[in-house]
């Protein structure tokens, strides 16, 4: 209740469309962790306290925009934590961010970001440029390192969305924990099962019956679907599709008309076809 | 001057009268709540005037930029941190307006050594059907008005704001007469525009007292669009979107009105 009585500081202008700056000065976010100075990676986690971390997010363009799709499972250490989680987050009309690592400090991040695009097109009355986003992004990532140095909050997402200047065209990025941001041109994958995913749609772009760029949207939802379970097929963290328990992989799709969420039924078709 | 209260009475009423005068020529703003959502609208091209707020909340405002600019990024901020810190669906108009934005403009209007706000503003809070929709107008000095139904008055499903009381009071008349909650978008864009028309020819000969007849309004509209721009801006009801504010353009809103 506080923080809305209060009334507005009128030495802060929030004029810049800073958002995480406006929610630091009024003590809503942490500030940026400090690097610590005996870094952490690389050294075995102590088994006292591990924390929950989702795995294996996927993104490509195709034929009808970009593709994002993510596994449900959430793991802490060994143990399965929930089968039903969702990594795939829309932020805005056009944008998404799909995450691996640690949930707790993701979904943080995509509210930071959700408002921060929000407050900007308010606050400016114009909407936030596409490289604006890819570095605001970036930017979090950033001030999140001191964590991830702790061996806690390791986020690495992928960024899709779809940029109506200069060109209209569906733009894809992918990020690493310390917030470098790179534009992938085909494809894009994270976690811990993205090495095999990686494998499969580099042999798909290439050798496949047609490059991704040109596939029609079912036979993008099934590639996605079986590198998916390839992925689960040898890493334990990833989720794959469940059979038993019919969990199926959460897929979107971004192009120019925004986003769709595909409904579980359209995908278990797609599977039961040429999957299962 | 402290020591004096009758200075400081007189102090604040000379304040009064400065910026009545200032606020007068502002052109009208009206804000119609229909089936499908509420409608902003008011005619003119200087400068932006209906402005998104939050997801629900949606603002018009007339007076000096810079304080028009101060409040906008006030009532945005509150909002915005509202809605991240808790939930879109914390974030409420009334609380906004009553607990943050309204002490703030009657502590700048009273310190007579400071600068008050000058400004007028318009806000309104889309609900789940029309008769949840909230309308409230915010004055220079902290004064609130709302469209719930009081003493003297029934709830309205509208509200506007005008340079003077005089043109407020003769759009609220109009609106009251010919305003239906339940309408089509093009119904209440035809009676918000003829509602500005009044509220502006008001402004123009200050001894109206009554509503002028329908072929004046009618030719006085006409010769207002052939040579300004319409602003509006709508709240949707639609529930599926989070984000319920849009501007309209003007190319979008001149077919419409051609009958």
């Amino acid at each position: 209740m506080e923080s809305f009585l209060v009334a507005f500081d009128q030495s802060f202008s929030g004029a810049a469309g800073d958002f995480p700056a406006l929610l630091r000065h009024k003590g809503l976010l942490a500030p940026a962790a400090v690097v610590s100075s005996t870094p952490q990676v690389g050294m075995p986690r102590e088994t006292s306290w591990q924390p929950t971390e989702a795995t294996t997010i996927l993104a490509f363009k195709f034929s009808g925009g970009v593709l994002v799709a993510g596994d449900r499972r959430a793991t802490a250490g060994n143990t399965v934590v929930y089968d039903r989680a969702d990594k795939v987050l829309e932020i805005d009309r056009h944008s998404i961010m799909a995450i691996a690592g640690v949930p707790a400090t993701a979904w943080e991040m995509a509210r930071v970001l959700e408002h921060s695009f929000q407050y900007f097109r308010r606050t400016q009355l114009q909407e936030m440029s596409v490289d604006g986003k890819v570095r605001a992004l970036s930017k979090l990532l950033r001030d999140n390192f001191g964590f991830v140095m702790q061996g806690v909050g390791v986020v690495v997402p992928i960024f899709a969305t779809y940029d109506p200047h200069p060109k209209p065209e569906a733009r894809l990025y992918f990020y690493d924990a310390m917030g470098a941001q790179f534009e992938a041109t085909d494809y894009a994958a994270t976690g811990s099962g993205s090495p095999a995913v990686r494998g499969i749609l580099h042999y798909e772009n290439n050798w496949g019956a047609k490059p991704l760029q040109k596939l029609g949207e079912d036979e993008a939802v099934s590639i996605a679907l079986r590198a998916l379970d390839t992925a689960a097929e040898s890493d334990t963290s990833t989720g794959g599709v469940d059979r038993g328990g019919k969990i199926y992989p959460l897929i979107k799709i971004v192009s120019r008309d925004g986003i769709i969420t595909l409904p579980e039924s359209k995908i278990a078709a797609v599977f039961k076809e040429t999957v299962a | 001057m402290i020591e004096e209260p009758y200075r400081w009475v007189e102090a604040i009423a000379n304040r009064r009268e400065y910026i009545e005068a200032q606020l007068a020529p502002g052109s009208p703003i009206a804000a119609l709540g229909y089936g499908a959502g509420i409608l902003f609208l008011t005619l003119g091209q200087r400068r932006q005037k209906i402005f998104e707020v939050y997801d629900r909340i949606a603002m018009g405002a007339i007076g000096h930029p810079g304080d028009i600019e101060r409040l906008r990024m006030a009532a945005i901020e509150l909002a915005s941190t509202e809605g991240f810190t808790r939930s879109a669906a914390d974030v409420s108009l009334r609380r906004l307006v009553h607990y943050s934005l309204s002490p703030l403009m009657k502590g700048a209007f009273e310190q007579v050594y400071g600068a008050p706000y000058l400004a007028r503003m318009l806000f309104a809070e889309i609900g789940e059907r029309p008769a949840d929709d909230l309308f409230l107008r915010l004055e220079y000095d902290g004064e609130i008005a709302t469209n719930g139904a009081t003493f003297s008055q029934a709830r309205q499903d509208f509200a506007v704001l005008s340079g003077t009381g005089q043109s407020r009071e003769l759009m609220e008349s109009f609106l009251k007469a010919e305003h239906r909650a339940d309408g089509s978008f093009e119904t209440a864009l035809k009676v918000a525009l003829d509602a500005w028309t009044i509220g502006h020819m008001t402004l123009q000969a200050s001894d109206a007292k009554e509503l002028p007849g329908r072929a004046v309004v009618e030719k006085y509209r006409q010769e207002q669009l052939a040579n300004t721009g319409i602003e509006a801006g709508v709240l949707e009801r639609d529930a599926s979107r989070a984000i319920r504010y849009r501007s309209l353009s003007d190319t979008e809103l001149r077919p419409l009105i051609n009958d």
